[in-house]
């Protein structure tokens, strides 16, 4: 079990935050969908690496929200925006209770997948290997939507979230890529990841 | 005794309706947020009331399936998924409450959510409509206007827009996209278009 890191106020912007905080609950429930179409404990980790993110997202956005309210009314119209907070974090909560039931092996009863196999794209975790030709590309030099109908989601970087990154972000050695396309493309950029193929044309 | 067939399908409608149900609430919570719209945000409410009859019904079908001790732990991994979309219904009312209460929204949160779209519109499909009787897929919303549906609210049901849906008149389409496609998607829907449309 990981150990909560202790948590401190640092100066942010409420708007980042908060849009990479619905970004991030979106993906969780893709991703823990797949979790469970899949019964994949790989899609389940990132589920909850993910919501240590949004948790701690959650926290910095409330104490800010605190620091800002001079007066009365202030406090009124920034109610809105802790009160959508909390529900995006609620989200992610819910994201990673899907999560729990992959990673506890409670069972993925068949018609879940009968219910969720509806769905024509996947999602699924590639991890960069050191020879992978993936290596120092940029996002938008790769292509990758139009090559293999595939787009990268998010980036978890160590401890660091990319969500939805910028066509400029370059891909290193060890990044965990989020995915997203049909389920062929899927495999080619696992396969390019690992180093398997070495051309994507 | 073994779960018919008939009862298995009937758990994997209730639980993609669960599914898409939940989804669709969070749409139309943050868009209702976006443009500070009641319609949207009662529309939102409503679902929520739907939320919680389909939510019973789903249960009521798992815990009559007859399963045996050994199934047990799958049947509660469905239980507790169907919670987990229950969850989901809740987060989306609490966004649309912030509306329903009131509660002027944040300029914040406008441009949170203005990231993803701009504007949200609302329109009943006429009869002369070049959408009816075409599925999603090849109505080519998105192409022609940029803005896609969101949901389809059907007489007093609400779809979510599947490929293969098929657009009938009557139908309320709500879309989010760019402010410029607005006119385009509503000429679409309103079948002013039609003409232009088979000229090209």
């Amino acid at each position: 079990m990981a150990e909560s890191g202790k948590i401190e106020y640092r100066p942010i912007s409420v708007r980042e935050a908060l849009t990479e905080m619905k970004d991030a609950s979106e993906i969780m429930i893709d991703l823990a969908y797949s979790a469970a179409l899949f019964n994949s404990h790989e899609l389940a980790e990132e589920v909850l690496e993910l919501e240590k993110r949004v948790d701690y997202l959650a926290y910095m956005i409330d104490m800010s929200t605190m620091l800002a309210a001079r007066d009365a009314e202030d406090a009124q119209h920034l109610t809105a925006v802790t009160t959508v907070a909390a529900a995006t974090n609620k989200i992610s909560d819910a994201a990673a209770d899907i999560a729990a039931i992959v990673l506890k092996e409670i069972g993925i009863h068949p018609i879940v997948r009968k219910a969720f196999e509806q769905v024509e794209e996947r999602l699924a975790r590639a991890i960069v290997k050191p020879n992978s030709i993936l290596v120092n590309k940029k996002l938008g030099d790769l292509e990758l939507a139009a090559k293999i109908g595939v787009d990268i989601i998010a980036i978890r970087r160590r401890q660091k979230w990319l969500i939805d990154p910028s066509e400029k972000e370059r891909v290193v050695e060890g990044d965990v890529l989020i995915v997203r396309g049909a389920p062929h493309g899927v495999d080619e950029l696992k396969a390019l990841a690992e180093g398997k193929i070495k051309e994507l044309e | 005794m073994a779960i018919t067939e008939e009862h298995f399908k009937k758990i994997v409608d209730k639980l993609v309706s669960l599914k898409d149900t939940s989804e669709i609430m969070i749409d139309l919570a943050y868009s209702s947020l976006l443009l500070n719209s009641r319609a949207l945000a009662e529309e939102v409410e409503a679902l929520e009331n739907h939320m919680d009859d389909l939510h019973t019904d789903f249960e009521l079908l798992v815990l009559s399936s007859g399963f045996t001790p050994e199934e047990s732990k799958d049947f509660l991994g469905l239980i507790r998924l169907g919670v987990v979309t229950e969850e989901i219904a809740d987060a989306a009312m609490e966004i649309a409450d912030v509306v329903l209460r009131g509660l002027e929204p944040h300029p914040i949160l406008r441009l949170v959510i203005e990231e993803a779209e701009e504007t949200v519109t609302k329109i009943t499909v006429s009869e002369s409509s070049s959408l009816v009787g075409k599925k999603i897929r090849e109505a080519q919303i998105q192409e022609e206007t940029g803005m896609w549906v969101l949901v389809i609210r059907r007489g007093n049901w609400w779809l979510r827009p599947r490929p293969d849906t098929v657009i009938k008149a009557g139908d309320t389409l709500i879309a989010a996209g760019y402010a410029e496609g607005e006119a385009d998607f509503e000429t679409l829907a309103s079948g002013d278009s039609k003409t232009t449309e088979e000229d090209e």
